[in-house]
């Protein structure tokens, strides 16, 4: 295993430990508001993973002005760059409706929000 | 005790699913699929010389649609809940730190994001990040003041625009070429130029416009009082 190999794997255990980090979050965090930070983590950590598995070692930028002679894979980057914005919007629609519901049950609490529960 | 327990195993499983798809560990080193299409014909078709927005724009543009109306819906959602329910409690009074960059700083951020929507097709950037550029120094005016800067009116009416733009320089596509968001029904231009890769950057200013504009109303919602619509 020489050191590109380290480096490019390093990165998708990066992005997978986020991923990982933001679903544990979520199932047991209790804070409607820590629970849409694990969200925004996770999210996170896909956009990267998506990033990644286009990534060859070694290569530029996908822009074709002359300065590189290789480039990486530009689908994912460009399917996560709108990701990237819809991450923004839907953890804004996550937190409105959190609030929402704290203010409803009296606490930010997940558990005492029994509208959820059957 | 047993959600906590219950957590880690669903995350050890989920942790098994991920390495389970890592196919050895080999570093790849050729392109696979359609990048190497895009790679190598992609400048040619579109004359856009950053790729990432010929596909965003030209090759994708499609989905950038639905993911504009994805953005479009997430939005509405939340100003339509902050209008129904209140939520501003009566902003504090901001800093004096915060006021003076409010009034010194959102200028420079503002055009910085118009220069990155406008470039989109030569340099890093586009619609999306532009926008959000230029919505982030909206931001930073409305944390500076106690007030409501600028009027919902215009944001929704340039979001409007914007949205319809695209759609029209959608159809544009299709009624010449038969090709919906078809990119090159206007000359190309020389790649490499501010004006060039047809319709690319006409396209971007419309997402830009559309993700500022979309983006700005959110943050202003949170200000927002009661029954103002």
């Amino acid at each position: 295993m020489n050191y590109t190999a380290v480096f490019y794997w390093s990165l998708a255990v990066t992005a997978m430990g986020l991923v990982l980090t933001g679903i544990w979050g979520v199932l047991t965090r209790r804070n409607v508001l820590r629970i849409a930070l694990a969200f925004t983590l996770a999210d996170t950590g896909v956009n990267l993973l998506l990033v990644w598995t286009g990534f060859l070692p070694g290569r530029g930028a996908p822009i074709m002005d002359g300065t590189v002679s290789s480039v990486v894979d530009p689908l994912p980057q460009a399917l996560v760059l709108t990701s990237i914005v819809i991450g923004v919007a839907v953890a804004a629609l996550f937190v409105v409706v959190g609030v929402l519901a704290s203010r409803k049950s009296g606490s930010a609490d997940v558990r005492r929000m029994k509208e959820l529960k059957w | 005790m047993i959600r906590n327990l219950a957590g880690l195993i669903i995350t050890a499983a989920a942790a098994a699913v991920l390495f389970a798809m890592a196919p050895g560990l080999d570093v790849p080193e050729e392109l696979h699929g359609p990048a190497g299409y895009y790679v190598e014909n992609g400048l040619e078709e579109t004359g856009s010389v950053n790729l990432v927005t010929a596909i965003v724009v030209a090759y994708r543009g499609m989905d950038t649609l639905g993911e504009v109306v994805v953005l479009f819906s997430a939005s509405t959602a939340v100003v339509l809940i902050l209008t129904l329910i209140p939520m501003a409690t009566g902003p504090s009074r901001p800093s004096p730190v915060v006021e003076l960059t409010a009034r010194v700083l959102p200028g420079a951020i503002s055009l910085f994001g118009i220069y990155v929507v406008t470039h989109g097709h030569l340099s890093p950037g586009g619609g999306f990040p532009g926008g959000a550029v230029v919505a982030s120094s909206f931001l930073l005016v409305l944390l500076g003041t106690t007030g409501m800067p600028g009027s919902s009116r215009l944001l929704t009416a340039v979001e409007s625009l914007a949205g319809i733009s695209f759609g029209l320089m959608g159809f544009w596509g299709a009624m010449i070429l038969g090709q919906f968001l078809n990119s090159t029904v206007i000359p190309g231009g020389t790649p490499g130029t501010l004006v060039s890769a047809g319709l690319i950057p006409l396209i971007s200013l419309a997402i830009g416009a559309k993700v500022a504009s979309e983006l700005s109303g959110v943050f202003a919602s949170y200000r927002k009082k009661g029954g103002e619509a």
